[in-house]
Order: C-alpha cells, then sequence, then structure tokens
C-alpha cells in the first residue's frame, strides 16, 4: 500500500512587488471604510439615498462595469502572454486595457460633467457628497492605474521583460485589479441598491 | 492553455453578472431580496478577481485571509446596514 504522502506544498509568493501589495491593502483599506460609512449614512437617510440615486446614469455605470472587468481580462492576458515570453502580444494586450481603460474615463467625465454643469456639486445633499466623493476618489485610482499600465507597456515595447524576469508587469496587473475589485462594490453600492 | 480557458469563462460570468445587476436597479428592484442577491453578485465577481485575475490561489494563508477577509466584512457590513434600515 502507497503510503500517502502528504506534500507539503510552499505557498506562492504573491504576485509582483511585495510593495505594491502594501500600497493596494492599503488603499482596500480606506475604500473599505468608505463603503461601510456609506451603508451607515445611507440607513439613516434611506429616503433621500433612493431620492438622488434614481437622478445616476446607471447605464453608464453598468457599461464602465463591463469595460473595466474586460480591461482586467486583457490585462490577465498580457501577464499570461510575457509569461510564455511573447512581448509583442503582452504589448498589444496592454493596448487594449488601456483603451478600455480609456472608455472607462471618457464615460465617467461625461458623467461628471453632466452633474457639474447641472450645478450638483459635494455640498448639494449628503447623498451626492457620497457618489462625488466616492466616484471621484475611484477615478484618480483608474488614473494612476493607467498611468502604471503605461509604464509598463513601454518597458515590454523596450524588451526589458521577458519569461524569466516580468515581475514589473504582475505588478502593474495587481494594482489594476484592485481598481476593478472597487469598483465591482462600488457599483452596486451606490448605483443600484435601494 | 486550460488556464487562458477558464479567464476567459470568468469574464463572461463576470459580463453577464454585471448586466443582471444592471437590469435590476433598471426596472426598479429592490428590498431585502433583491439586496442580498446583489450582494451575493458582488462576492462571486470578487473571488474570481481575486482568485483568478489577482492569482491569489495559492498564496500564503496570510494574504487570502487579508483579502477575503476585507471582502467579507465589506459585504456583510453593507448588508447589515441594510437590514437595519430596512
Amino acid at each position: 500500500m502507497k503510503a500517502n504522502v502528504i506534500e507539503s506544498v510552499e505557498p506562492k509568493l504573491l504576485p509582483g512587488d511585495f510593495a505594491i501589495w502594501i500600497f493596494i491593502f492599503a488603499e482596500l483599506l480606506v475604500f473599505g471604510i468608505f463603503f461601510l460609512i456609506y451603508a451607515v449614512v445611507r440607513a439613516q437617510n434611506v429616503d433621500l439615498f433612493n431620492q438622488y440615486q434614481d437622478t445616476l446614469n446607471r447605464e453608464i455605470g453598468a457599461i464602465n462595469t463591463l469595460l473595466l472587468i474586460t480591461a482586467s481580462f486583457f490585462v490577465v492576458k498580457a501577464v499570461h502572454a510575457i509569461r510564455e515570453g511573447d512581448s509583442a502580444s503582452c504589448a498589444n494586450w496592454l493596448y487594449a486595457s488601456l483603451g478600455a481603460g480609456t472608455g472607462f474615463l471618457i464615460l465617467k467625465s461625461t458623467e461628471f460633467y453632466a452633474k457639474f454643469s447641472a450645478g450638483i456639486s459635494m455640498d448639494t445633499n449628503t447623498f451626492y457628497f457620497f457618489y462625488i466623493s466616492l466616484t471621484l476618489f475611484h477615478y484618480l485610482h483608474v488614473i494612476l492605474g493607467m498611468i502604471i499600465l503605461v509604464a509598463v507597456l513601454i518597458k515590454t515595447k523596450r524588451g526589458k521583460y521577458a519569461k524569466q524576469e516580468h515581475t514589473g508587469v504582475e505588478t502593474g496587473a495587481s494594482y489594476w485589479h484592485m481598481v476593478d475589485l472597487v469598483w465591482i462594490i462600488l457599483f452596486p453600492l451606490v448605483y443600484i441598491i435601494r | 492553455m486550460n488556464n487562458l480557458k477558464n479567464v476567459t469563462t470568468l469574464w463572461l460570468v463576470m459580463m453577464a453578472l454585471t448586466i443582471s445587476t444592471y437590469m435590476l436597479g433598471a426596472l426598479g428592484f429592490s428590498g431585502t431580496t433583491v439586496v442580498m442577491l446583489l450582494l451575493l453578485t458582488i462576492l462571486i465577481k470578487s473571488t474570481f478577481i481575486i482568485r483568478d485575475f489577482m492569482e491569489l490561489r495559492g498564496v500564503s494563508t496570510l494574504w487570502k485571509v487579508i483579502m477575503y477577509g476585507w471582502l467579507g466584512v465589506v459585504t456583510l457590513g453593507i448588508a447589515i446596514a441594510y437590514i437595519a434600515s430596512a
């Protein structure tokens, strides 16, 4: 009878630079607290939040969710490509993810423009304070995520990454997935739950 | 190749879940049951992102506890706050 040898499987390291993960955990903590405060304040102002939630553009919110998830999918493909040593394919997938990210920023900007030109601001009421501050905070993170992906793309085009060494690609990917993860919670919480 | 197929499938599932989330909102559905369904959708999509896109499957337990713990506390907090006000 073959003895059941339980191999001790060494846990994988976190993908990319460890430093980015400290940053990711810190950002998730801030967003998590922000979400919980939103949920509690909403519980104290249900009618107000329901009333003004109806003024939000759910279509843009939904399309933006599809864009961010798709951008994340393209980033995963970029990581898989560089692991195969295929820099050209990795670059193409990064271009695609930047395209989807740009789509998010354009739609989000039009959404903000519509609100601000209607005279709405963070001072208008409690709902708008949370809606604008939360989505603007996330918007800035998308911009930072795009800047990181552009830097990774440039280094990829210069052949700096290879099958043996592609930590930078995984680092950029991890940050981008965090931006997507936050929006996956933010969209239903702010635009849908009522 | 299997991993790529798996990621593509997860992407399509998340797209479908997003559209269903939007439809619930657009059709004006509300109430505790709907919100619990929305939170379940959040949990599913977030797990896919954490496990398969961020590739935290197989990393040390500490990191998994941090990520899934964060997800659990946030969604549970939203659920409790909603139920308390319903």
